[in-house]
């Protein structure tokens, strides 16, 4: 118990840790970025006077360790700061973006998941077979599609030759539920498919080479059914594996859905992004950074946790 | 439940492995056909390769897919086991027949503890729903049976919290948990020290007894079946060449495969030639290490651990070991299981950090490490191996050459097919991969890496465990000599004390990461002083005789 509550410890301050860097790296980017911001917005006609003024308001002539330090105190508490462009804080913007990208990946990693997961079993069943090697070949051309010309695909498939009408119209969670689940489908559907691909391929292999393990031989020996020995020791023990694998197709899945919301015209984050980026609205952008980048560290961090939980070995270290 | 006299009878076995380019292979199983006996224990021995295994699995029902019974019949207590459907057969393992293996350490789930382990043993087989709370008593029984004094602890451990020779008897007690008629162990010592294996085999004796269990036991090593097996069979190229009582086979061998067998498990120095060269102790040593005190487990980042363990030499796994090797010598290092022995070796070649000084009188240490299926790289040729070794020796300067280019890497190759050979393998091994070689051309490739290096001393970490006794003795004649002609020194890490007495001058005992005994090895092993050599001793008489 005491060695669990340790490795968790040292965990967390591994995470802070982390977060801290990263807080930095983000900083230190936006403040290396050539640009005066109110120069930006003021537009080239402002006089110097007008530009000065404006800076003195926006505390940008104050030292660089103090900007820091209230940037940061602003992260913690979810303000940090107010977009230039919106004029509204980058908490609230980023708050009623966030549905979007993250329903689009919880979506999505369930696809992965349950197409993924059949698949690898099946095809690890008889490696080399003809099932195995159809699988494959699909893999492979599932692998080879980036999730922008999936979605073109998919916007043509369900728009011309289906004629489903939810393409391009995003509905809210809070006014009904299931058409949000439903408008998010075919762009996770998009951002799914080469992780599908990728999650499969190495599931298979860990599922094959598991199956030819000491301790499998010794199930069969205790006279266990096929169907008890993969789910009992062959699948705990590609998930361990799997775990790491899935935290990183994650993160990807995350990364994918900022492109796909720009083809299916989806108010998310990658959207928001992408204007903050076009306007220099550095304070949006910084936080969108960052709170991107705290995701995913804690995705890992969640990962960790997880694999500790599936392998009593980790703990041990 | 009707006794037969034979449990399992097999009638003219013949088992290959047919592909689509060849549909008639040689057959791995050649008519094989014997009977064991209601309630004996018998013995199956062979080299690697010789198809124990194939017969073992065979009659469990658990032959690799490419596998197939061309003709002959399984019975097992009368009933026809080929004309059984694969569930039938699935659901006898455990119940009727029980199986141990040869590698303790990775024959467990590592994420299960062993109390599940044991338990899915009984819900695989239960007819009517039993309690959890009746279930675990059972398995604590059973535990308790094969020797855990703490069972209901040891249910609650995973398998990395226990040694070998626990996790062995866990997998007999997964094995014997039902009381089957028969037990098929598959060489269930042979990663075992002398200790461990003698404990073991007394606990498979005294299941035997108690549960009325019939045996078949598999094992490269003829000498470990004295005073354990009743009968005994000898399998050579997929056919039983010869079998008969135990003593009979052991005394008095009618057949000259099981003679030549048996002048390579007693190592007669004479018949194989085995001769070490004369070391002149007057020398000065070729490796002189003295106070060497080491441990594991300290992470980069640790630095409060690391500080604390300085304090604290408890937590160290050597303590002020010193040793001198002389020019010439084989120096014998014995010890069981988790004595230091491995870190020893580790620590000379400055693979571990530790206290204390080393010096060595030569540019190059050659080592020899136990597995040989994991030491050479499989996706590269023995060419290339040797190369390689070839390679680090120039950048170490041990070896120096004045030709250039083409002319350099044919005077190379020359050199490489001639140590090759010296090795007893020859230029058609050269572009083989680790993969076509047998355990016993990998070491042999593994001391001719070492050997072409030119080193003063060669370092063998139990290079035999692994090799059946043929490929043992071929290796340990290779062994001396290299030592009678090029003058290399030896450390032999090794169990088998056997070989230390016939090769070994001088021989070291540790015993829980300290020396305990060192000197002439006759003195040693004939009148021990120390309690540690005694009880190797004492194990090693009852195994061997």
């Amino acid at each position: 118990m005491q060695s669990k509550a340790r490795y968790l410890a040292g965990k967390i301050i591994e995470l802070l840790l982390t977060l801290l860097v990263v807080s930095w790296l983000v900083f230190a980017a936006f403040s290396i970025i050539p640009g005066d911001t109110a120069r930006v917005m003021l537009g080239p006609n402002a006089s110097e006077a007008q530009v000065e003024l404006l800076r003195e308001e926006m505390g940008l002539n104050r030292p660089l360790l103090s900007r820091y330090g209230s940037w940061l105190l602003g992260l913690i508490t979810f303000n940090p700061g107010t977009s230039y462009a919106y004029n509204v804080g980058v908490g609230e913007l980023m708050a009623q973006r966030l549905p979007v990208t993250i329903g689009m990946s919880v979506i999505a990693m369930i696809m992965v998941i349950l197409v993924s997961y059949p698949l690898a079993i099946i095809s690890a069943r008889k490696p080399g077979k003809l099932g195995d090697q159809i699988c494959s070949v699909i893999g492979h051309i599932l692998f080879a599609i980036p999730p922008y010309v999936a979605s073109l695909l998919l916007i043509l498939l369900a728009g011309s030759v289906f004629s489903l009408a939810t393409v391009g119209n995003y509905v809210k969670p809070s006014e009904d539920f299931f058409g949000y689940v439903g408008c998010l489908l075919l762009p996770s559907f998009a951002i799914a498919l080469p992780k599908i691909a990728m999650s499969f391929k190495f599931l298979r292999s860990s599922i094959i080479e598991q199956r030819t393990s000491d301790y499998v031989r010794t199930s069969k020996s205790h006279g266990l059914s096929d169907m008890k020995i993969l789910i009992r020791h062959v699948l705990p023990n590609s998930n361990v594996s799997s775990i790491t694998i899935i935290s990183i197709i994650l993160s990807d899945i995350l990364g994918g859905s900022l492109i796909v919301e720009q083809v299916f015209n989806l108010p998310g984050l990658g959207r928001l992004l992408l204007s903050a980026i076009s306007r220099r609205d550095f304070p949006l952008l910084s936080g969108i950074v960052f709170y991107l980048a705290f995701i995913t560290v804690l995705l890992y961090f969640i990962s960790d946790i997880a694999a500790s939980l599936a392998d009593p070995r980790i703990r041990l270290k | 439940m009707t006794r037969h006299i034979h449990i399992v009878k097999v009638h003219h076995l013949t088992l290959s492995f047919p592909t689509r380019k060849d549909p008639n292979p040689k057959p791995v199983l050649d008519d094989v056909d014997f009977g064991i006996r209601d309630g004996e224990i018998l013995g199956l021995i062979g080299n690697s390769g010789s198809g124990k295994t194939m017969t073992s699995l065979a009659i469990a029902g658990l032959l690799p897919e490419a596998a197939s019974i061309s003709s002959g019949q399984i019975k097992f207590a009368g009933e026809d086991l080929l004309a059984m459907t694969p569930k039938q057969r699935r659901a006898m393992l455990g119940k009727d027949i029980g199986m141990i293996f040869q590698e303790p350490s990775t024959a467990l789930d590592p994420l299960m503890t062993v109390g599940k382990h044991l338990d899915e043993v009984l819900t695989a087989h239960m007819e009517s729903p039993v309690s959890p709370e009746d279930r675990h008593k059972k398995i604590v029984e059973m535990l308790e049976t094969v020797g855990f004094t703490d069972a209901d602890e040891i249910s609650s451990r995973y398998p990395h919290q226990l040694s070998g020779g626990q996790r062995q008897r866990v997998l007999i007690a997964g094995a014997a948990l039902l009381k089957p008629r028969l037990l098929i162990c598959d060489e269930p010592t042979s990663s075992l020290d002398t200790v461990t294996t003698v404990s073991i085999l007394a606990l498979l004796k005294e299941l035997c007894h108690k549960f009325r269990m019939t045996i078949l036991f598999i094992s490269h090593d003829l000498s470990a079946v004295r005073g354990f097996c009743d009968r005994v069979m000898v399998m050579r190229d997929g056919k039983i060449v010869d079998k008969d009582t135990t003593s009979d086979i052991l005394n008095n061998p009618k057949n000259s495969f099981t003679a030549e067998l048996l002048t390579n498990a007693r190592l007669d120095t004479h018949i194989l030639g085995l001769k070490p060269a004369a070391v002149d102790y007057s020398k000065s040593p070729v490796l002189k290490a003295e106070n060497i005190s080491a441990g594991y487990g300290k992470s980069l980042f640790d630095f409060s651990k690391r500080k604390r363990s300085a304090e604290k030499p408890d937590d160290y796994i050597l303590h002020d070991v010193s040793l001198e090797i002389f020019p010439d010598e084989i120096l014998g290092l014995i010890g069981g299981s988790g004595s230091g022995k491995t870190t020893l070796i580790r620590s000379i070649l400055g693979l571990l950090s530790h206290t204390g000084t080393v010096n060595i009188k030569s540019s190059s240490i050659g080592v020899i490490f136990q597995d040989p299926v994991s030491c050479l790289n499989p996706a590269h040729t023995i060419k290339w191996h040797m190369f390689e070794a070839l390679k680090a020796s120039r950048k170490a300067g041990a070896i120096k050459s004045s030709l250039t280019g083409a002319a350099r890497k044919a005077e190379d190759l020359k050199l490489i097919t001639a140590m090759l050979e010296k090795c007893g393998l020859g230029a058609e091994h050269l572009m083989r991969r680790p993969n076509e070689l047998s355990g016993g051309q990998r070491q042999r490739v593994a001391i001719a890496m070492c050997h072409i290096q030119e080193p003063a001393l060669i370092i063998a970490d139990e290079p035999f465990s692994s090799l059946d006794a043929s490929s043992s003795a071929e290796l340990l004649k290779l062994m001396t000599d290299i030592n009678r002609e090029r003058h290399t020194s030896f450390l032999l890490i090794t169990h088998n004390i056997h070989i230390v007495r016939q090769v070994c001058p001088r021989v070291i005992v540790m015993n829980d990461g300290r020396i305990c005994e060192e000197g002439l090895t006759s003195e040693v092993l004939n009148a021990p002083q120390s309690e540690c050599t005694f009880a190797l001793l004492e194990a090693e008489r009852l195994i061997h005789g």
